[in-house]
């Protein structure tokens, strides 16, 4: 009785560190993960898509869209090459997986930057269809 | 005995948290991976609370880019920095989006500083403080005096 009655506590405590470290890690998810997540997107909202263009992704990367700013003007020509702000001149380290193994990892960091960096360049959200173009651009940057 | 013992251990627990003074800002890890990652994450402690609290209202459109968190994330790190802040009226700015560069304390202990190769404004702090990163604005760590 003393014993599960001390036990108890600590196995709650390591249950309660279990799931919050489970919680804490979304699963692991690779470039190629979220082309295939990207692919279902743009083909929901337009049935007739057939496949992303690494041609398209280098021109939407290299373009302004109405503002000041492309994504290369941070993120410079050469994805496989640290970049930085334009702003405040911090580095940014290679957006290229070949070149950087954390891209494309964390499901919530390349959202949060696709909705942010969008908005500064597009002024708008970047669609599924430009967002796996650019991501099948990336892939195919060699370091 | 006893207490003496414990002396030197809480020197050093105190030594991590910011000491009037030295020029030491403890940063927290949320704060450094959301507001460290356009420029180096500033000292909280040069800024007053309002100042904070504006900068925090106005993520989606902060100096011309879109810095917006989700909730939870923007909860803890508006409620770490209003811990952190400045009491004092040297650190106060005003202006819709405060700059901890445009307070008297900053311009006093700044006058007539040019600034060096490549960098294009003085909010560009680990430009001379080479260990800002780390929250060190010591003078030990200014880059004249690494020279
Ligand atoms: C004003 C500078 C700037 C511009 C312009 C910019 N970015 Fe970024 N980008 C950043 C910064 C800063 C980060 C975060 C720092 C880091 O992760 O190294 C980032 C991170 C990212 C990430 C996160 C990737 C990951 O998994 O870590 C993606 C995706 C991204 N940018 C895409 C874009 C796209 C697409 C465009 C053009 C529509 C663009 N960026 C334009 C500055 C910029
Ligand atoms: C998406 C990029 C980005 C992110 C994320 C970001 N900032 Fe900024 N911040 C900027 C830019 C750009 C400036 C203007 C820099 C300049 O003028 O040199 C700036 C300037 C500032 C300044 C004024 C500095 C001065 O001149 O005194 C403060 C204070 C500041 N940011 C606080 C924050 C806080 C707090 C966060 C986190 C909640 C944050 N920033 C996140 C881009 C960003
Ligand atoms: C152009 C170089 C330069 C830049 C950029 C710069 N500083 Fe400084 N800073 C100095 C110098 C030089 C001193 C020492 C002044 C003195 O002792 O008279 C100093 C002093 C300080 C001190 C007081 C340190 C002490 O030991 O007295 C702090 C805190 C500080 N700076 C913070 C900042 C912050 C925060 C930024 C960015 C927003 C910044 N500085 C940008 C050069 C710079």
């Amino acid at each position: 009785m003393t014993v599960t009655k001390s036990l108890s506590p600590i196995a709650a405590l390591l249950l309660a560190s279990l799931v919050a470290s489970a919680h804490a890690q979304a699963p692991a998810r690779t470039p190629v993960d979220f082309q295939a997540t990207l692919l279902a997107e743009a083909r929901q909202a337009n049935p007739a898509f057939k496949a992303f263009s690494a041609e398209r992704g280098q021109t939407f990367f290299t373009a302004t869209h109405g503002n000041d700013w492309s994504c290369s003007t941070c993120h410079t020509r050469n994805p496989a090459q640290a970049g930085a702000h334009d702003k405040t001149k911090k580095p940014i380290d290679a957006l290229a997986p070949s070149a950087n193994p954390r891209r494309f990892t964390d499901a919530a960091k390349v959202d949060k930057w696709f909705r942010r960096n969008c908005k500064d360049v597009l002024a708008r959200e970047c669609t599924a269809e430009e967002k796996g173009d650019l991501l099948t651009y990336l892939l195919t940057v060699k370091p | 005995m006893k207490t003496t013992r414990l002396l030197p251990l809480a020197a050093l627990l105190l030594a991590g948290s910011a000491f009037a003074g030295d020029h030491r800002y403890t940063l927290s890890p949320a704060y450094v991976a959301e507001c460290g990652s356009c420029h180096v994450a500033y000292p909280p402690a040069l800024l007053t609370a309002p100042a904070w609290a504006t900068t925090m209202q106005g993520l989606g459109k902060h100096f011309g880019s879109d810095a917006s968190l989700d909730a939870k994330t923007h909860r803890e790190i508006s409620d770490w920095l209003q811990t952190q802040a400045s009491t004092r009226d040297k650190h106060a700015v005003s202006g819709k989006t405060p700059r901890l560069t445009e307070s008297t304390w900053f311009h006093k202990e700044h006058l007539n500083l040019s600034l060096p190769e490549k960098t294009t404004s003085i909010a560009q702090c680990n430009a001379c403080h080479t260990r800002a990163e780390q929250g060190d604005f010591g003078e030990g760590s200014l880059k004249s005096n690494r020279r």
